[in-house]
């Protein structure tokens, strides 16, 4: 047996965000700090729907304002002065470009990051980060979580995912480091866990409590790494050390979430979910109401959310599609079948629809919290039978912006592009993001 | 490069002479790579990255892929001449004894790394523990797979969201374990997978069907709720069916179901008991009696059951506690409180402490390990509990909750240099076998220095293999090597294949799991892998295979004729697994042969290769005739006449595994030739082409097992230990045993190389 890899190129998880915070822990440890007036600081959320979407029932035919809401976008039309249809962006760097099959591990890959990731299977995975983890790095500092990763669909496939490429580029959206995908949270009740601590409760004395003992039983773990460590070789001390970041990571997370309680006496009344609800409505709908919570308690600012991992195959039977969707999204120019697709697209809009409605009845200072948030709905695919990475549904939609419109971009115009405005609004500027080129235009920021 | 020195040196005092051979080792090395191989691999072409320009002074990593390129006969390329087939034998005999006794001068173990716990091994470490067996999948993010499995240590990252759940699941499992948990009333709802209502549950009685088993774990003595749903329609004219309601294998109620159909009256179908739970798990099972049976080899739709009068269950909601009296005297309980509970005094702390952490860090603890616990022993007192028990009980929730989350226990870390220690060794031995901690016996043994002695270590081995917790190497090894684990997630089209259910999906892991673990067992051959007289299946099953006279859903052993079934190869479940939802691929079954059973896992494919056309897919053509373009250019078929003609093999079976003699209506054509000019016709010739490499699939199983057990993946180096094995499981007929005994006696698992600082 012959085996060709050579050693794995050292994988520092989180170095970069263990560096980045560990500099700004011991300024922002003083509550006198305050953070900067909420209002101002824009909520991001970028939500992802996989295996392409029908075009021809999402893009409007009217162009700019007035312009009518097609059948699948419909169940959104409520909030037309809040959002922007977006059409014609891509993400070149989802396209194959010599690589072969794989658009789905592509896709989601390149979704927020703009960058074509490395066609493997095995240990030796590269991308690049993304947007929302920029936003972390940046504006999460001021945050018990600098962000949160969300969804719906349990991972369990091993190996190869699609086509030679690693699983790990389609189970996620979401990367701290070009070789860090962040694993995202499906279970409700580890997502209010994680928000407030594992009580059952939203009660100050007790999660105080609580946060003290964690942060003891963090230093006993930091003390016993230390002593394991002190003869280990450099890899496997590296290797540690990485654990270690993440101890220290959790101890400002837990420090931060109890300033936090201090500055939140009353929060609105959300009881610790049991688990994963029976129907995908319910789960989605429990998913979003966390999501609202934690933007209104400001324990994070920043949140990705899949419907399903990209070439999921969640079946639909409640609207009448008992298929699998990837399966489905092969659909050969079949009309039946894509008339069957459309009906999923649309039940995802439905469900956005909810979202969009607990946002904007959350009162955040002196607007909503939509009034104060930039959210992406959108895809990595447009035609699912070609996997087409250009033309992609893309919605924004919140109040940083001016909405109502329809705006048609240019061919080739990057998708990453509008993410370079997102990091612009929030205060963040790097040069480039993936293959941007500068920012979106018509977006009348 | 050090092996390289070496192996020259090696090479100079090798002049050893074959009779009736004119050239020595290194001479026929030498001359038949100038004559047949450098054409192509040259130094200044460098074909596939190779030059075999000088042979003599070639290091041991080029020498090794060369060496499997001969024996495979991949080398020369079918077409280009070739050495005589007795020069070959010569000459890869020759390399191999090199090579092997370069190794033995020279052993190069390898240096696994860091290795933190994956989900499986926290599961079963905490089971074994604490005898609490709780499915911490949901709470914990998913592990990262290298080299096809996920328990490889520098692949088991860690991320601030692992420690989030460490901690937290820390605190639960040790409030469950002591008991401190504070009682909240849920509802918890358990549905039996779609399709099986016509089965019946092993641990239920035979003549039950419709139902459900549940094993679920009651947290606290005290009432909890059971309530039964029932779906379907009765048959008009027939008595009630009967709804049986057992709890750890009793009856606790017997209902006539004579349920309402009426819309307005739906909570007839609805079943509820308050019973009384002592805390610890228990097996809750509902399911109709079928005792207006018609014959079990009846035909029934799949949502009809006459036997069951028409109705099955729909879910199970079990709720509470309620009146909760407390935590009761689990068996976790036992394993924590050694000496008295409350009003106990320091010292028995400390050894309950102190005998907690020698499993849970599996090795003697000082004083330096049980200090900080005191310390939160105290901590946890001093505050109280929230939930249930004494302020004593608290002080241990709390000591536990940070030995859960230790270093010590949630990685295994290794110092030695040279041999590892008997430490080491059994920490090795028993997460290969039991992807566990190890248990007293082998601990004392390790502790005694006595495991390092042959006789003793084949001795603990076996009883391992022996013990129930070798299942681990079933779930863990045999489900990623042979990707069993992917039948559970698989979605075919239900379009094209309407009657592929979760009846039929839970056939297919049982069979797969039934044949493996029966080798297991009866440490059978391991190249019954390969081809197999037997199989095991229940009536689903036998008449998907099409075998007769097998009734009843239970899984027995059957014999087969023939070559269509029998082996992994041949089953459905794997069958399923290297297809695509809608057709079959032989692309990904050759992919997959070659990787897993053959060891020659084809390169990625190159950059530029164009999309299948649009109007290519889906056309009338043959799937067949549609990679014919595979053939068309030399530079996929260099890959291709490799992988396809192996997966034409499998193509008389479909994307759910089910035999067809036609696709398309033109009749299956299941034949090719590989690389060396053989053909393979169809599973028994697939069959016997494997066989005849027989070295190779067990050089590639043990290759498999050594990966898995060292948590690395494995290098040129390993190797010489991979032929070692190979060579000892041929002493003992290959069976199964003599694989993981080789394994355990190889180099790699014996010692270690230590990093640099």
């Amino acid at each position: 047996m012959i085996i060709t890899k050579k050693s794995l190129p050292r994988r520092t998880f989180l170095r970069g965000l263990g560096a980045a915070v560990a500099l700004p822990l011991l300024d922002s440890m003083s509550p006198a700090l305050a953070a900067p007036n909420r209002a101002t600081v824009p909520r991001m959320a970028f939500l992802y729907t996989p295996n392409g979407i029908i075009m021809k029932d999402w893009t409007p035919s009217a162009e700019g304002a007035g312009f009518e809401f097609t059948k699948t976008l419909q169940p959104i039309e409520a909030f037309r002065d809040k959002l922007l249809v977006l059409t014609g962006l891509e993400q070149h760097n989802g396209e194959s470009l010599g690589d072969g099959a794989g658009d789905h591990a592509r896709a989601g890959a390149s979704w927020l990051t703009g960058a074509h990731p490395k066609k493997t299977e095995g240990a030796d995975i590269h991308n690049a980060i993304s947007v929302d983890q920029i936003l972390a790095r940046e504006i999460g500092k001021e945050t018990p979580l600098p962000s949160l990763e969300l969804g719906l669909e349990d991972v369990r496939m091993v190996g190869n995912c699609d086509s030679g490429y690693s699983c790990a580029y389609s189970n996620t959206i979401s990367w701290s480091s070009p070789t860090t995908p962040l694993p995202y949270e499906t279970n409700p009740r580890g997502v209010f866990e994680r928000l407030f601590g594992d009580g059952e409760t939203t009660d100050a004395s007790v999660r105080a409590i609580r946060a003290r003992q964690d942060r003891s039983i963090l230093d006993f773990v930091q003390a016993d790494t230390a002593r394991i460590t002190a003869d280990l070789g450099a890899g496997d001390r590296r290797k540690m050390s990485d654990y270690l970041d993440s101890v220290r990571e959790i101890e400002r997370r837990i420090q931060r979430a109890e300033e936090q309680n201090a500055k939140n006496p009353e929060l609105p009344a959300l009881d610790r979910p049991d688990g994963i609800p029976p129907t995908f409505e319910e789960h989605i709908h429990l998913m979003y109401d966390m999501m609202t919570l934690a933007f209104q308690a400001d324990l994070t600012r920043v949140i990705t959310f899949m419907y399903s991992r990209e070439g999921g195959n969640r079946t639909y039977p409640q609207v009448g599609v008992p298929d699998a969707h990837h399966g489905l999204s092969h659909h050969m120019n079949d009309p039946a079948k894509m008339a069957r697709l459309q009906k999923i697209d649309q039940h995802h809009v439905q469900m956005l629809s909810y979202f969009l409605g607990k946002m904007h009845a959350a009162q955040d200072g002196d607007g909503t919290l939509l009034d104060h948030s930039m959210i992406v709905y959108g895809g990595s695919l447009s035609d699912s039978n070609r996997h087409l990475h250009d033309n992609l549904p893309a919605l924004l939609i919140g109040g940083k912006f001016q909405g109502g419109r329809h705006v048609r971009y240019a061919k080739g115009t990057p998708m990453t592009n509008l993410f370079l405005s997102m990091l612009d609004v929030a205060g963040v500027h790097p040069e480039k993001l993936g293959d941007s080129t500068g920012k979106l235009d018509y977006l009348s920021l | 490069m050090p092996g390289k020195l070496l192996y020259s040196r090696g090479l100079a005092l090798a002049g050893l002479y074959f009779a009736g051979f004119v050239l020595s080792g290194q001479s026929l090395l030498e001359s038949v790579a100038d004559r047949y191989c450098t054409g192509c691999h040259n130094d200044r072409l460098k074909t596939g990255n190779v030059s075999l320009a000088n042979a003599g002074t070639l290091a041991p990593a080029t020498l090794e892929k060369v060496l499997h390129k001969l024996r495979a006969g991949e080398m020369p390329p079918a077409g280009m001449p070739r050495p005589d087939p007795a020069a070959v034998t010569t000459l890869t005999t020759w390399l191999e004894s090199e090579l092997d006794r370069n190794a033995l001068a020279h052993p190069n173990p390898g240096a696994p790394a860091v290795h933190r716990l994956n989900r499986a091994e926290y599961r079963n470490a905490v089971r074994d523990l604490l005898d609490l067996d709780l499915d911490h999948s949901a709470n914990l993010p998913p592990d990262d797979s290298g080299y096809g499995f996920d328990n490889i240590g520098d692949v088991l990252t860690v991320s601030p969201l692992h420690m989030e759940k460490y901690l937290s699941n820390a605190r639960r499992i040790a409030r469950l374990a002591v008991g401190t948990l504070k009682p909240s009333s849920t509802l918890e709802r358990f549905t039996p997978p779609r399709g099986t209502a016509n089965d019946s549950i092993d641990a239920l009685p035979l003549n039950e069907r419709g139902g459900i088993l549940i094993h679920r774990y009651f947290p606290f003595d005290a009432d909890y709720s059971i309530l039964v749903r029932v779906r379907g329609n009765p048959g008009p004219g027939m008595p009630p069916a009967k709804l049986d309601l057992r709890v750890d294998g009793k009856r606790v109620k017997l209902y006539d179901a004579d349920i309402d159909t009426a819309e307005a009256n739906q909570g007839t179908r609805n079943f509820q008991l308050r019973l009384p739970f002592q805390a610890g798990a228990h097996d809750i099972g509902a399911a109709f009696l079928t005792e207006n049976a018609k014959l079990e080899g009846a035909i029934r739709g799949p949502n009809n059951n006459p036997s069951t009068n028409g109705l099955f269950v729909d879910y199970v909601a079990i709720g509470g506690p309620y009146d909760p009296k407390g935590h009761g005297n689990t068996e976790s309980r036992k394993r924590i409180f050694t000496c008295l509970a409350a009003g106990a005094q320091t010292p028995c702390i400390r050894r309950d402490l102190a005998s907690l952490a020698r499993r849970a860090y599996r090795r003697p603890v000082t004083a330096a390990d049980i200090d900080p616990l005191m310390k939160f022993f105290e901590m946890g007192r001093a505050d109280g509990s929230s939930g249930f028990g004494s302020s004593f009980d608290a002080g241990m929730e709390m000591a536990l909750t940070a030995l859960l989350v230790s270093p010590d226990f949630l990685f295994r870390v290794e110092r030695s240099n040279g041999p590892v220690s008997d430490l080491e060794l059994a920490s090795r031995l028993s997460f290969f076998l039991w992807s566990s901690i190890p248990d007293e016996e082998l601990l004392q043994t390790a502790e005694r220095g006595k495991l390092r002695d042959p006789a003793v270590l084949r001795t603990q081995t076996l009883r391992m293999l022996r013990d129930p917790k070798s299942q681990a190497l079933l779930d863990n090894f045999a489900g990623q090597w042979l990707q069993l684990r992917n039948i559970a997630e698989w979605h075919p089209d239900p379009q094209k294949y309407p009657q592929f259910d979760d009846s039929l999906r839970h056939a297919f892991e049982r069979e797969s799991s039934l044949f493996f673990e029966n080798i297991v067992r009866e440490d059978r051959s391991v190249l019954d892998l390969i081809d197999a007289d037997y199989t095991f299946v229940n009536e689903r099953l036998a008449r998907y295979y099409g075998i007769t006279n097998v009734y009843g859903s239970y899984f027995r052993r059957v014999p087969l004729t023939g070559k269509e079934r029998g082996g992994v190869l041949t089953q459905g479940g794997v069958l399923m697994v290297t297809s695509y939802p809608t057709r079959t691929s032989p692309v990904l079954r050759g992919k997959w042969i070659l990787e897993n059973i053959l060891g020659a896992p084809p390169p990625p494919p190159p950059p530029n290769v164009p999309q299948l056309e649009e109007n290519a897919v889906g056309s009338a053509k043959s799937l067949r005739e549609q990679l014919e373009k595979h053939r068309a250019s030399a530079a996929c078929a260099s890959c291709h006449s490799r992988l396809d003609p192996l997966g034409f093999s499998l193509e008389n079976y479909d994307g759910v595994g089910k035999y067809r003699a036609q696709e398309g209506g033109s009749p299956i054509d299941a034949s090719g030739s590989i690389s060396n000019g053989t053909t393979v016709t169809g599973p028994a010739g697939l069959k016997k082409v494997i066989l005849e490499r027989k070295d190779e699939f067990v050089e590639v199983m043990a290759g498999k097992l050594l990966t898995y057990a060292l948590g690395r993946g494995l290098e040129y180096y390993d190797q010489p230990a991979l032929r070692q094995i190979r060579r000892e499981m041929a002493a003992d007929n290959e069976r199964f045993s003599s694989l993981v005994l080789g394994v355990v006696n190889s180099v790699p698992f014996q010692m270690r190389r230590a990093p640099e600082k």
